[in-house]
């Protein structure tokens, strides 16, 4: 049985443990060779002397259709499918996979795993400590109409063929690249500690980007268009303007060839949602992952400013400025009923009213600070990922009045209107941050009096947080967000989303990025 | 020597895709790739995580006339090659024509290249663990704190076509990179190594690298932005060089959409772009930085000058673009070796009055695709050099500059080192470049 959005809404709204939403009775974890299987990598590493192991069977389904101009370019299908065990043994993790669902193969890459913690044990100074959680049977899926998978090729091929006739019909757009790209995600999660989780979790990003070019000048710039990644059936694109907005998308493309180059300086900074998620995503979804604040992403993701000694204490953003982390958002990309350590998922503060007052955890890192509990953000990408913690989705909560972009472009006397997700840059603390967007606009005396190029915004996270002086009410609120977040060693991709009205930034520093030779 | 996967069952896989695919009417590309990963990660002084991971993919990409599908699986029963390539046959069916189609390659020749080591694929879990503790001894000496990750792969790639196709290559890849920071997160050093053997990469070596790095970069001290002569090291040359390389490909350049295209028309090649003393070139038979001779469709990929003595000599051109353009395919290069200098960074630093010193480069994001204006920042380990030494730490910086700038800008290089092998080959050199633009100061350490 599928849900409606209506009743997905219904059942997370309700809270915390309502979040899982029961929607069959066939388990396949009750399948009795697959039981055997999971059992049987459980059982050995027990028997090798783990203290705690996990299983997780996943199978991973990309599908991904592009065309260019007047053509298809690519239809591809690709899953991966395996078994992979974590377990802990003397204090240190071990981590094996195979692609072979097998109980022969199951208990090898067991008996291999706890071997690999016994090895390293010695490097451990403190044995790693699991947070209770309580063990749970549960099954659970994305709430969709219309699965994408199942959707006719024809179709998808299509509604891209259209997108990119309808945009090339604007004079000046001489390019058009669009991509539906759907992924499914289905795993089996199993411990030591009782638990037996099912969950299936579809997601998708479709998209295109049209190049406006200007042979004689050789110049070119480029637009793409801003409908959001989503956890969500085939109903979330043929609900929403993808296809209507071709046109509109090649004309901003033109226009923004057009545009005269932004005068850079100080100026108050209008954001959209579609361009807001990203600067959410990298100056507070980040900071805020308790891995990174205590150094073990030291040597590649980097750290962060939000120190443990600043918690509770630290003033992030001005006092208008809630932002929550939020792993039932209906439709986030994070969104599932339990992480990859069996835990079910929740909402918590990160910053209340300006205030730092939280961090993302997982099981193992939730007595870093002091807590109980975990906050359920372990996600590992695949059966052959060894699970850490990622970011939920982390969202600004909207403002009590019902103001739009349109209201804060009013009440603006001097300012840049940003539409769209650009270049974005942040350094490996998250302090120095740079981002561009898709459009750029000129505020005067409350209007918007013409489109921009060559925008970029540049400033330091605690300093742009607290200069924010104005936020949309819930009805601007928008999700978007990102099918590919990458942290750790190996790499590993974690979609995400994150939702928020427009908000204004008062003097942020506005950069010229254009090294054109200008005509004298 | 034998790889990780028998070579026989490999080319049985490929070859049971390619033959089924004929069964039922399709030209086919069957590409098998995968191998072994083993890790530990550190963190804070101690073992944080490790893994252990066997896996191959089959991609099998089917065509009927024009109309093509791919389907890939890491499932290679007999079972699954079948429901591989129904589902890749099934895609074609379903898909429009593709003009842009060339017919899989036919028998190609390849050069030999040497780029596995057995002794790499037979390390264990022990020898990582004996160089994780050497790098928490050398952050132990000179308490400091120490994060890193080591990996030692033993992979393979085979590639079958219907037009008569086979390719295979067995690679190993070894690496040890490490961040040393100081305990008051005042100071921040790092180093690495990687090599197709195992034995090149030397633990103590890199954590005594990172250690000094991290306590000379303690109490740095913040300068103005602006722009500065710069020493990059390798890495931070092969940072910047990552986005030249990714530009570097022939249709959006001739398209009018790229650095690489010309004003007017057409694209640069025959300008001279940089200076006199640079050639960039791709030799997958390097002996010290051996790389696949073979892109995923099989294309062999040649000894190729890329930028001879400044000039711009040739584009990446894939198999399509370079039918329409009347040119050779180049396929996209496993290999970039970027030569013309000598010597060490140390040489590079004696000749710098006054300028910075780059350990590497970190959130590199496209600004401007036509002049490849990029931003990104300066990370764990800055340094003021004056008067040809080394004189001070200094705070980190968010740089704009474009990659083909900073070559066009580039004084001279050192020797190139090894940065990467197996499956690419980079022998990058440390580099002296002047007009680098730091846009605005990092806090970050």
């Amino acid at each position: 049985m599928d849900l409606t959005r209506r009743e997905f809404l219904a059942a997370t709204g309700a809270g915390v443990g309502a979040a899982a939403v029961r929607l069959r009775s066939a388990r396949a974890f009750e399948d009795p060779t697959l039981r055997r299987t999971i059992e049987a990598a459980l059982d050995t590493a027990k028997k090798r002397g783990a203290s705690y192991a996990d299983v997780r069977v996943v199978r991973l389904r990309h599908e991904r259709i592009t065309a260019r101009e007047d053509h298809l370019t690519e239809a591809a299908q690709t899953e991966s499918y395996g078994l992979g065990v974590r377990a802990l043994k003397g204090g240190a993790w071990g981590f094996a996979a195979t692609a072979m669902v097998i109980e022969e193969e199951a208990r090898r890459v067991a008996e291999l795993a706890v071997s690999i913690a016994a090895t390293h044990a010695k490097l451990r100074r403190e044995p790693v400590t699991l947070a209770p959680a309580p063990a749970v049977r549960d099954v659970w899926q994305t709430p969709l109409s219309k699965n994408p998978f199942k959707i006719a090729l024809a179709e998808k091929v299509d509604l891209l063929l259209h997108v990119n006739a309808e945009a090339l019909k604007v004079p000046g757009a001489k390019y058009v690249r669009s991509w539906s790209h759907a992924i499914g995600e289905w795993k089996i999660f199993a411990s030591t500690d009782g638990s037996w989780i099912e969950q299936s979790i579809t997601r998708l990003g479709p998209g295109y980007e049209v190049t406006a070019v200007d042979a004689k000048s050789g110049e070119f710039e480029k637009r793409e268009h801003d409908l959001p990644p989503m956890q969500a059936g085939w109903e979330h694109v043929t609900g929403s303007s993808f296809a209507t907005d071709a046109r509109r998308v090649a004309e901003e493309a033109v226009e923004k060839l057009r545009a005269p180059s932004v005068e850079p300086g100080r100026r108050d900074l209008i954001l959209a949602p579609n361009n807001l998620w990203l600067t959410i995503h990298e100056s507070v979804g980040h900071p805020t992952e308790l891995d990174r604040a205590l150094g073990y992403e030291a040597n590649f993701a980097g750290t962060s400013f939000a120190t443990i000694d600043k918690l509770h204490k630290y003033i992030y953003a001005s006092k208008i400025v809630t932002l929550y982390a939020d792993k039932t958002t209906p439709g986030g990309l994070a969104t599932c009923a339990y992480d990859d350590d069996g835990v079910a998922t929740q909402r918590w503060d990160l910053v209340d009213a300006g205030r730092f007052v939280g961090y993302q955890t997982t099981r193992e890192q939730a007595a870093w600070i002091g807590e109980k509990a975990s906050r359920g953000c372990s996600y590992g990408e695949g059966f052959a990922a060894f699970p850490f913690q990622r970011m939920p989705n982390v969202s600004l909560a909207p403002g009590r009045k019902d103001l739009d972009a349109n209201d804060l472009i009013a009440a603006t006397q001097d300012g840049i209107y940003i539409v769209g997700r650009g270049s974005w840059s942040i350094d490996q603390q998250r302090y120095n941050f740079q981002f561009s967007g898709q459009m750029f606009y000129e505020v005067k005396r409350g209007k918007i009096r013409r489109a921009l190029r060559d925008v970029a915004y540049q400033s330091s996270s605690p300093e742009f947080w607290r200069s924010c002086d104005l936020i949309g009410g819930p009805k601007s609120f928008e999700l978007h967000g990102s099918l590919y977040d990458g942290k750790g060693e190996p790499p590993q991709s974690n979609p995400v989303s994150h939702g928020c009205p427009p908000a204004r930034f008062k003097k942020v520093n506005i950069l010229n990025i254009s090294r054109r030779k200008r005509p004298a | 020597m034998a790889g990780v996967m028998d070579r026989g069952r490999a080319e049985a896989v490929v070859r049971a895709a390619v033959d089924r695919g004929r069964r039922a009417g399709a030209e086919v590309v069957a590409t098998f790739s995968g191998g072994r990963e083993a890790h530990a990660r550190f963190a804070r002084s101690e073992i944080t995580s490790t893994g252990d991971v066997t896996n191959a993919t089959l991609h099998v990409t089917c065509a009927l006339g024009r109309r093509h599908g791919t389907f890939a699986s890491n499932q290679t029963s007999d079972r699954s090659i079948e429901r591989a390539v129904a589902l890749a046959v099934e895609l074609a069916r379903l898909s429009p024509e593709d003009p842009e189609w060339l017919p899989p390659l036919p028998a190609q020749r390849y050069a030999t290249v040497a780029g596995r080591d057995a002794a790499t694929g037979a390390v264990g879990a022990d020898a990582r663990a004996a160089a994780v503790e050497a790098a928490l001894s050398a952050a132990r000496s000179a308490d400091l704190e120490a994060a890193g990750f080591i990996e030692h792969a033993d992979r393979f790639v085979t590639v079958a076509t219907s037009g008569g196709l086979a390719a295979h290559y067995d690679l190993t890849e070894a690496s040890f990179s490490s961040t040393l920071r100081t305990r008051d997160g005042g100071g921040s050093g790092w180093a690495s190594a990687r090599s197709y053997r195992a034995k090149d990469v030397d633990a103590s070596a890199v954590a005594k690298v990172a250690s000094q790095k991290a306590a000379a970069s303690r109490e740095a001290k913040a300068l103005d932005p602006g722009r500065y002569t710069v020493v990059l090291e390798p890495e931070a040359v092969a940072n910047l060089l990552q986005v030249f390389m990714g530009s570097m490909d022939a249709r959006p350049a001739d398209e009018g959409r790229s650095f690489f295209t010309r004003p007017g028309g057409g694209n640069k090649v025959g300008e001279k772009l940089f200076p006199a003393w640079m050639t960039l070139r791709s030799d997958p038979q390097d002996a010290q930085a051996p790389a696949s001779p073979f892109d995923q469709d099989g294309l062999p990929l040649k000894p190729t000058t890329w930028v001879d003595k400044g000039t711009l000599k040739g584009l990446v051109h894939g198999r399509y673009w370079a039918s329409k353009a009347g040119k050779a395919p180049t396929g996209t290069p496993s290999s970039v070796l970027l030569e013309g200098g000598s010597g060490s960074t140390e040489d590079l630093i004696k000749r710098v009055k006054r300028g910075l010193l780059v350990t590497r480069f970190w959130y590199i994001r496209h600004l401007d695709p036509q002049t490849m204006l990029v931003t990104g920042l300066t990370r764990d380990g800055l340094f003021l050099i004056e008067d040809g030494r080394v004189t001070a730490p200094v705070r980190n910086f968010r740089f704009n500059e474009s990659p083909a700038a900073m070559l066009a800008n580039a004084e001279t290089a050192g020797s190139p080192v090894t940065l990467r092998a197996g499956a690419s080959g980079w022998r990058i050199p440390p580099l002296l470049a002047h007009e680098f633009h730091m846009a605005s100061p990092s806090d970050a350490v």
